[in-house]
This record gives structure tokens, sequence and C-alpha cells, in this order.
């Protein structure tokens, strides 16, 4: 088929399941132009240089066509992951004062022990039954409570702001031929609620103590000086959307490839201290951020022979370079001891994912724990039913049947 | 067990100040500075960030077998 439509086909929900042929495709047409314009490169080395090249913009002003809805609105801008530096830098430094080193260096490892008593508690739950939905019983739960927790959201508002996360989520749901305007508007209005709602919560935690970063965003804003409202407003959104909706996948994608592979499930049982390295073979061989849809060139960009201009819709195809044989050694084989394993899981470069330590923690804690307690796991349904982002691309449920659990 | 970090690969993307901070300690954006024989009870940790490591610059030896915890 002709390689320009094969954005269509990557975005058709028919094709969720299993995309990978069309990556195949599409790494044997280096940088495939599409009917309306858009490249798309799904070649490792290419991916890995664009994703350090500053002539490569994340910020839609900078499109010749702009997706105006992706442009934020007046009073919740964009947030610093749709940002160039040096914009961008300020953001996230700001953002990561509270989270990581230099300034708090033992923000995730202080949270392994919540994290493995919140997998425990879900699992416990299990015991009197042999069929859970993994994505509802504990894939999702599981960083949800972690990130509330981490922000300083209470836990029991789930429901408003799952509701929230889920509009913005599919409205930038990128399927070509399908009318985006309400879409859009719905995911903007959204946008805004959740982004009052988190603004509230930090306004009342203005002199007060407590451990989350809400708290410290508005209580210690460093030297540089902290946010304003709105930007506290839009980040917070973007990390309460970010640390739910992708680390759920790859709890999901990661216990369902075990599935269909028991040779590898039953080495981790044996060996959980291999599961570091088998979380960073998930990330390669089924990562949940299966494409960046947000890049363009600043200035017309040679890419693979093809030139690419100015401002147009540049799409970098990660998990088709996560597959490519030029890269790694027999790529599409699931190796969980693989050892030369420098994924895009994660992205590259200055983008690349500001919560990576946390997801690891959590999928490496959760994998384990399952693995270790659910005796004779299987899968009632394979394929199962996929979700319909094919950007944050997971099941939609896992049925998985089980002979009982151990304590 | 006994830690060697390759300088010249490490791009101080700070992966393993974040997992294991009592051995990786970030100086400033970008310097790290890390123990080279840490102690036992940090293996889980110290395992954690030789994996997550973006350009795999960790090198850790152990006294007994992976696996064995
Ligand atoms: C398995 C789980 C996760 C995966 C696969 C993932 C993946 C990614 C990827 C591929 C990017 C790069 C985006 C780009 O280059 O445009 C990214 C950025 C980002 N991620 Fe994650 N992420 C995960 C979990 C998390 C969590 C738990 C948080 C929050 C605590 C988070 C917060 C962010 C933020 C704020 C950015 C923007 C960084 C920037 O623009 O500088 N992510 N993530
Ligand atoms: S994770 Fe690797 S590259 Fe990053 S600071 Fe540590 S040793 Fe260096």
């Amino acid at each position: 088929m002709a390689a320009d439509t094969l954005y269509r086909r990557i975005t058709d929900h028919a094709n969720r399941a299993d995309p990978y042929p069309l990556y195949a495709e599409l790494r044997e047409h280096g940088v495939a132009r599409q009917e309306d314009g858009t490249y798309l490169v799904g070649t490792y080395h290419e991916i890995a240089e664009l994703l350090h090249d500053p002539r490569i913009s994340s910020d839609q002003r900078n499109r010749t066509n702009p997706d105006e809805f992706a442009l934020g609105r007046e009073g919740m801008p964009v947030s610093f992951i749709g940002l160039d530096d040096p914009e961008h830098d300020r953001l996230r430094r700001i953002a990561m004062r509270p989270f990581g080193p230099p300034h708090t260096p033992g923000r995730v490892d202080a949270l392994t022990g919540e994290i493995a008593k919140v997998a425990e508690q879900l699992i416990d739950s299990f015991r009197d039954r042999d069929r859970i939905d993994l994505v509802d019983d504990f894939a999702y739960p599981l960083p949800v409570t972690v990130i509330c927790r981490v922000l300083g959201v209470p836990r029991e508002d789930e429901p408003r702001f799952h509701a929230w996360s889920q509009t913005i989520i599919d409205s930038f749901d990128p399927t070509p031929g399908t009318d985006p305007t309400e879409r859009r508007r719905a995911g903007l209005d959204a946008r805004s609620a959740m982004g009052e709602y988190l603004g509230d919560l930090a306004d009342h935690r203005r002199g007060r103590q407590s451990d989350d970063l809400l708290t410290a965003f508005v209580n210690d804003p460093g030297p540089e000086g902290g946010f304003t409202r709105e930007e506290l407003m839009t980040t917070s959104v973007l990390l309460l959307i970010a640390g739910h909706e992708t680390t759920v996948n790859l709890i999901t994608n990661g216990m369902l490839t075990l599935l269909r592979h028991p040779e590898a499930l039953d080495l981790l049982r044996r060996e959980p201290a291999l599961m570091p390295r088998a979380v960073e073979e998930l990330l390669r061989y089924e990562p949940p951020v299966q494409l960046l849809p947000q890049r363009s060139p600043l200035t017309d960009v040679e890419v693979a022979g093809v030139t690419v201009p100015k401002g147009s819709p540049l799409i970098l195809v990660l998990a088709s370079g996560n597959r490519d044989p030029q890269r790694f050694h027999d790529p599409d084989r699931f190796d969980p001891t693989r050892q030369d394993n420098q994924h895009f899981g994660f992205g590259s470069g200055v983008h690349s994912c500001f919560g990576a330590p946390l997801a690891r923690v959590e999928a490496q804690i959760a994998l384990t724990e399952l693995v270790r307690r659910l005796d004779a796991p299987r899968v009632v349904e394979d394929p199962p039913p996929y979700r319909r982002s094919p950007i944050l691309r997971g099941p939609r449920h896992l049925l998985v049947e089980y002979g009982g659990t151990r304590p | 067990m006994k830690i060697v970090v390759d300088l010249n690969r490490c791009q101080g993307y700070a992966q393993c100040a974040f997992l294991a901070p009592q051995v990786f300690e970030m100086h400033g954006e970008e310097a790290l500075r890390y123990t080279p024989l840490a102690p036992e009870d940090q293996s889980e940790r110290v395992r954690r960030a030789a994996a997550a490591c973006p350009v795999q610059a960790i090198l850790v030896e152990e006294e007994a077998g992976p696996g064995v915890r």
C-alpha cells in the first residue's frame, strides 16, 4: 500500500493490537510524507538525531497551520511539554525542585515502600476470586494512588479528574477523517476545569506543611522564583495526566507480554532481581507512548535525504525506532535480559520523561508482585480490546484468570 | 558491591540519583558523584539505577551472583 497513507493506517483502531508490521513498512521508507503534508519518521538513528536537534520545536506556534486547540487558551496556556527552551527548561526546573535531584534526591526512593503497600493491598483483594480485569483492578488504581500522593490530590476526587483526563486524551486523538472540533473544545474545557481544581487545591496549601508537590510549589519557590498561578495550573495538569494515563499501559502491556512469554515469566519468578532490566525491555518492546505527534522544524531540515519543510507536522514514531534492526539485535524478540537497550520508551533529549524514575519503580514493583503472587495466570482473551488512542496505546481491559494467590 | 561509572559515557541524566540517592549524587545539574563501594543493603537500588541509566554507563560487581537476595 502507499506510504502516504501510513499514518491513517497506524491510527486506525483496527490496527491497534498489532501496529508493528506498519512500523516495519514505515522504516523501509525512512521518512514518509503523508497525504496532508505530515512527515513520519520511524528509524532509530533519525529519531535520535531529531530528538536532540535544536531546530526541531515542540511548540505548535511554530507550525505553518497550528492546531488552534493545541495552543491552549487564555488563562490556560500550553504546559512545558509543548514549549521550547529556554521557557521549557525554566518551567521543568521549577517542577523538578520538589521531585528529584539535585534539590530533592530522595523523593522517588522514599515512595517505594508505599508503592509496594498499594500493590500488596490490591492483590490481597484478588484472593477470593479467580478472574480479574488487570486494568481496572490493578494497573489503573496503582499509579493513580501514587500520583495523587505525590501531587497532594485527594484520592477520592478520582472520578472527577478521571473524566477530565479522558476528555483531554480523546481531544488530541489524531485519527484523520474524524471531525475533531467538538472533541477539541471539550478537551480545552476539561483542561481549564482541571487546572482550576488543582489551582484551588494549591491555594489552600499556602502556609501549610505537607510533603507533596502542590504544597512545595506554593511554599518553596526556590532561588529562581516559582510558578505563576497559571504556570502552576498547567504544570499540575500535565503531571496529573502524564502520571496516570501512561504507567497503567506499561503495567498492562508488561503483564500481557509476560503472559505471552511463559519462559520469561518463569525466569522473573525465579530471579526477581532481573526485573529492572525486564522493564527496560518492555519499554522498548511495547512502549506505552508509541509516537510523538507534536514536533515541527524551525527551518527546512534534511532527514534521511528528504527535506522536511519548515513548519510541517513531524511525527516521531518511537515504537518503530525501538524495533529498528539497524539498532537492536533481533528487535522483534522479547528478551528480558537484553543488555544493550537504549530505547525511546521515555523519549530522549530535553523533553525526555520527567517522571521516568517513578514510572520505572511503579512498574518494577507492580510486575514483581503480580508474577510472585498469581498462581498459573493466563489471559482470557488475546488480543484484548484496546483503548482508542494510538499515542498512549494499551488494552482497555485485560481479563486474567489464575489458580489462586500466594501470600 | 563494587560500582564503576564510565564517566566518559555518563551524560548526567540523573536517573541513577533518583533511584539510589545514597550511592549516586548530582552536584549541580550535571556532575555525578558516586560511592564506588556501596553497602550490600543498597544492592536492589543500585540494580535499579544501573538498569535505568540511558547510556548504560554503570557497571556493578556483586559479591554474590545476581538473583540472590
Ligand atoms: C510508563 C510511564 C511513562 C511513559 C512511557 C512516559 C513517556 C514519556 C515520553 C515518551 C515523554 C516525551 C515527550 C516528548 O518528547 O514530547 C514524556 C514526557 C513527560 N513525562 Fe512521561 N512517561 C511516563 C510516566 C510519567 C509519569 C509518572 C510522569 C509524572 C510524574 C510523567 C511526566 C512527564 C512529563 C512532565 C513530561 C514532559 C517532559 C518535558 O517536556 O520536558 N511521565 N513521558
Ligand atoms: S543515569 Fe547514567 S548517564 Fe545518568 S547520571 Fe547516572 S550514570 Fe550518568
